[in-house]
């Protein structure tokens, strides 16, 4: 036995040690993606059996009009969250000064990336909230009635996704002041001697080096927007009349409330397929760059 | 007895030859050090050797046991790293003892061969310490005791002097010699410098291109390459390598002829089959040149450069048609040695005279020497 | 554009700077503050409401021992705390082991686990939700909180395994060489040498796995119910639902949730800022 571990350890202790995690990670997370993907083909209502019909659920998908509603929303939330490595990259240049007590009001800026999404939600709902919200004193300051938009189909997306920028926002910015520290002394210091300034060392000099970091800060961000499912249940949940729902939100309500988890699942299969798109283009330029020894 | 044993040793990476076929026998004590240039395979050929990369054929014996397919821990060596690779959260008692505890040694037996071999290198004053606290030398130093506590049959280092500055590399080097003397133990070295070569081994094992070029004592391999590669690899300056024509062969030795050059004859080995009309390489040490009168000298050289370096003055100079192939400043001149501060500017015209005893002829087919043995000592 | 260091000497400069970006920082935060006050408020003022004019007495005390008091909100906090720490132990552990043959064993496959680990981790939630709903019905786990834990370890190991195989392999590869040729097993070199040269990177990632763990809402409501399991997030989100306008109480509510992640943020705030951007940089 000893002889027989001996002899073999090499290749068996690496192996048991990946198991645990690997095992896990296919069983609850990417077999259950798979099958999804199965459920998706069926008509289930979570207790019954479930019943083939192939691409019904798609078909039924590609002809109701809740999923147009939603994927527009979700390209509002992908286009609005576009905003955020700019904004980010824009407080992170204005906070990267070394000052004392800089530190402190740079954590400050941080907090909104730590609250839990739902924290947000409520702040926000509080600040939208019709004649005693933040919005409503302000609107009243300046003498002008605040629109109630949260209820109102026009205006609430744009609103739900305010809210969601906010930690996102602090999340670019962390990913920049870090990127900030990184850049090279001497390259900006090549700069100052040729005489870029202001704009130009921006342009020129600081964010050629930021590049990377651009790359993972929009990558987080298309992420964060396809995933959005927090804030629009706590903040709307998908009202008024299905006017902010999302895909993950369709998807949860279709499948938790109505119990048609055959038409949840397809939903799900087509926000992943979209997803699998932007993961496939990101992971190939991720490689690529470990395979230059990055 | 034999110590290390390598037969046909061959690594491919796919159909990249790392290396190809190397024999080697060393013996008890031996200090062997492994040359050559980046990517040549010796820093493989070391890891082989510890077991860190298999091989793709061939067999290693260790104390004549068969290791081929044997762990490195089990192998009776013990490798002291370019980086010295020390632990950093462990202190120097600790990372001495790193081995011995990690085979379930008593303590008392661990301690008492830490003490011992921080005795030998005079680090018993820092074995509380942590590596960061410690300078690059005493760094170093703690990574040969981590070695020496291991008590191998062979000693492994891999470039270990390549992260010191100058004097603080001739000072260990020194020390390293001194160690091997007292410990008597077999060592392979691993270094692209030949100074460290020249100095420290008993024998010099030249890599190229995954092969063995030459194995030999440091001066034999100096006085006697055996080809045109271990000539100009060790020597510095580089040897003057010239293309030049055999105008005549009688008595063992060819005439050589080439515009610029006096006619000079060279003894040649008995091996070599010369004939009147063959294309050769010569090959003059900078340090085999030495100015001469317009009448004796060899011949003439225009001073396009003078490096004075106090005890000797390297000169570059233009002989004119007589061009050199590949030398150290890489631009046709010659490159001559004068072992003491000489008055020579640039610009001046200078007789430039080589003795033929110290002519070097290599074949141009094979690139073998095909001049006569010289006497390593020459005084 | 780029800040020019404003100099030591300038001292009218940097106050002027120094107020503009405080100025700036009270607007960012504006809908904190707004939430902050409003959780001091006493229940006369909400109800008659005076949101925003001078209070009329505060409810500072009342409110959030309300919150303990009147609601689950502390049986919500201690379940939240039952789900969140053995949940990061667990990834830290199963992480650690993972990184450490993905980042030194070559072996073919080795791209493939690591790319599934890291593309697993960009999933969308909702791709998951039914077969892990019904994973945990059919194991007896629904609304439990093992259910959350054993999600939570397994989703979280894939961006935790990515984390800690890159700085593993960023470890020097001589220190692993050199523990080899000492005779170190593989399991000798994890404990003796692995484990503590990678604890700055545990630190970084607990926290981090803390607040992500701590704030997960989507894995709450769709593998909970009961109150006796579920935890601050999805327990807040029910009290807006009873509460409706007692703007008071819900702000008081919300505090309660967010404190945890922004104290653990402000007490090692150095591990957290290196921890997401480690994790965010790399991968």
């Amino acid at each position: 036995m000893t002889k027989l571990w001996r002899r073999h350890r090499w290749w068996l202790t690496p192996t048991l040690l990946i198991l645990p995690a690997a095992v896990l990670f296919s069983v609850v997370i990417l077999a259950s993606a798979v099958e999804s993907l199965w459920i998706s083909l069926h008509e289930w209502d979570g207790f019954s059996p479930m019943v083939w019909i192939g691409l019904g659920n798609y078909r039924e998908l590609f002809a109701d009009p809740q999923f147009y509603v939603s994927l527009k929303n979700n390209l509002i939330w992908l286009v609005m969250f576009m905003l955020a490595p700019p904004l980010g990259l824009a407080i992170a240049l204005l906070v990267s000064q070394k000052i004392r007590g800089m530190r402190l009001l740079k954590s400050l800026f941080f907090i909104p990336l730590v609250l839990a999404s739902v924290a947000v939600g409520v702040v926000f709902t509080w600040v939208y909230t019709p004649e005693f919200g933040l919005l409503a004193l302000i609107f009243r300051t300046f003498g002008a009635t605040a629109p109630a938009v949260l209820s109102d189909e026009n205006f609430v997306t744009f609103a739900v996704v305010i809210a969601a920028l906010w930690p996102q926002i602090a999340f670019c910015m962390v990913l920049y002041l870090a990127g900030l520290n990184n850049l090279s002394e001497d390259l900006i210091g090549a700069g100052r001697v040729d005489g870029a300034r202001g704009w130009n060392m921006l342009r020129h000099i600081v964010l050629p080096q930021l590049t990377q970091v651009t790359f993972i800060a929009i990558a987080v961000t298309v992420v964060g927007a396809l995933r959005s499912f927090d804030m629009v249940s706590v903040m709307t949940s998908g009202g008024p009349f299905g006017s902010s729902e999302v895909l993950a939100y369709q998807m949860f309500e279709q499948s938790i409330f109505s119990y048609r988890f055959g038409y949840g699942a397809a939903i799900a299969s087509v926000l992943f397929v979209i997803m699998a798109v932007f993961i496939a283009w990101y992971l190939t330029r991720m490689i690529r760059a470990d395979e230059r020894g990055g | 007895m034999t110590s290390l044993e390598l037969r046909q040793i061959q690594k491919n990476y796919g159909t990249y030859h790392a290396l190809r076929g190397i024999d080697l026998s060393v013996e008890q004590g031996e200090f062997i050090v492994t040359v050559g240039p980046s990517g040549c395979g010796k820093s493989t050929l070391l890891k082989i050797i510890a077991g860190l990369e298999t091989v793709s054929t061939g067999e290693i014996l260790i104390n004549n046991r068969d290791v081929t397919t044997t762990e490195p821990g089990e192998r009776g060596i013990a490798m002291v790293f370019q980086s010295y690779a020390l632990y950093p959260h462990m202190t120097v008692a600790e990372n001495m003892g790193f081995g011995l505890r990690m085979a379930h040694r008593p303590k008392a037996e661990i301690d008492a061969a830490v003490l011992r071999a921080a005795k030998i290198l005079r680090i018993t004053d820092q074995l509380d310490k942590r590596p960061k606290q410690l300078s690059g030398g005493q760094r170093q130093r703690v990574a040969i005791g981590r070695a020496i506590t291991r008590s191998p049959d062979v000693f492994l280092f891999d470039e270990p002097l390549s992260n010191l500055d100058a004097a603080l590399r001739t000072q260990m080097r020194v020390e390293l010699s001194d160690l091997h003397a007292r410990l008597g133990a077999t060592m392979v070295y691993v270094t692209h410098d030949q100074t460290e070569a020249m100095t420290m081994a008993s024998r010099i094992v030249v890599l190229n291109r995954g092969s063995v070029e030459q194995v030999g004592a440091p001066l034999e391999l100096y006085r006697n390459p055996a080809n045109l590669f271990v000539a100009g690899f060790l020597g510095a300056p580089r040897m003057n390598f010239f293309e030049v024509t055999v105008a005549a062969v009688s008595g063992g030795a060819a005439t050589l002829s080439t515009a610029g050059l006096s006619p000079l004859a060279v003894e040649l080995t008995e091996a070599a089959s010369v004939q009147v009309g063959d294309r050769v390489t010569m090959g003059i040490r900078p340090e085999s040149i030495s100015l001469a009168a317009e009448g004796t000298a060899s011949f003439a050289g225009r001073v396009r450069l003078v490096e004075h370096l106090g005890r000797e003055t390297i000169l570059y100079a233009d002989a004119g048609p007589l061009q050199c192939v590949s030398s150290e400043s890489g631009s046709g001149n010659v490159t001559v040695q004068i072992g003491h501060a000489s008055a020579v500017s640039a610009d001046a015209t200078v007789g430039l005279k080589v003795e033929p005893r110290d002519v070097y002829l290599f074949s141009s087919v094979d690139e073998r020497t095909i001049s006569a043995r010289k006497p390593t000592i020459t005084d | 554009m780029f800040p020019r260091p404003i100099p030591e000497t300038a001292i009218w400069q940097r106050r002027l700077y120094v107020v503009l970006v405080v100025g700036i920082l009270i607007v960012w935060l504006a809908p904190l503050f707004a939430i902050i006050l409003t959780s001091f408020r006493s229940t006369q003022d909400v109800m008659g409401g005076n949101l925003w004019g001078w209070p009329t007495q505060f409810g500072l005390v009342d409110n959030y021992t309300a919150v303990f008091t009147q609601t689950p909100m502390a049986r919500y906090f201690l379940n939240s705390l039952t789900i969140t720490i053995p949940s990061v132990i667990g990834v830290l552990i199963l992480s650690t082991l993972a990184g450490f043959v993905l980042a030194r064993y070559r072996f073919r496959g080795n791209m493939l686990v690591f790319a599934l680990f890291v593309g697993g981790n960009f999933l969308p939630h909702q791709i998951m939700m039914i077969p892990v709903r019904d994973l945990m019905v059919r194991l007896n786990l629904y609304d439990t909180m093992s259910a959350l834990i054993i999600f939570h370890i397994a989703f979280q190991t894939g961006f935790a395994t990515l984390f800690m195989r890159n700085f593993i392999a960023a470890l020097p590869g001589e220190l692993f060489q050199a523990a080899r040729a000492e005779g170190a097993t593989p399991f000798q070199t994890l404990v003796h040498v692995v484990v503590p040269l990678v604890r700055p990177a545990l630190a970084a990632l607990a926290i981090l796995l803390f607040t992500f763990i701590w704030n997960d809402y989507f894995w709450a409501v769709v593998l909970t119910i009961s109150d006796t399991v579920k935890p601050v997030t999805a327990g807040l989100a029910n009290l807006r639902g009873e509460w409706i306008s007692a703007w008071n109480l819900i702000s008081a509510g919300t505090i309660v949730v967010a404190l945890p992640p922004v104290a653990m943020f402000f007490l090692m705030q150095k591990h957290f800022i290196t921890g997401l951007t480690m994790g965010a940089v790399k991968g």
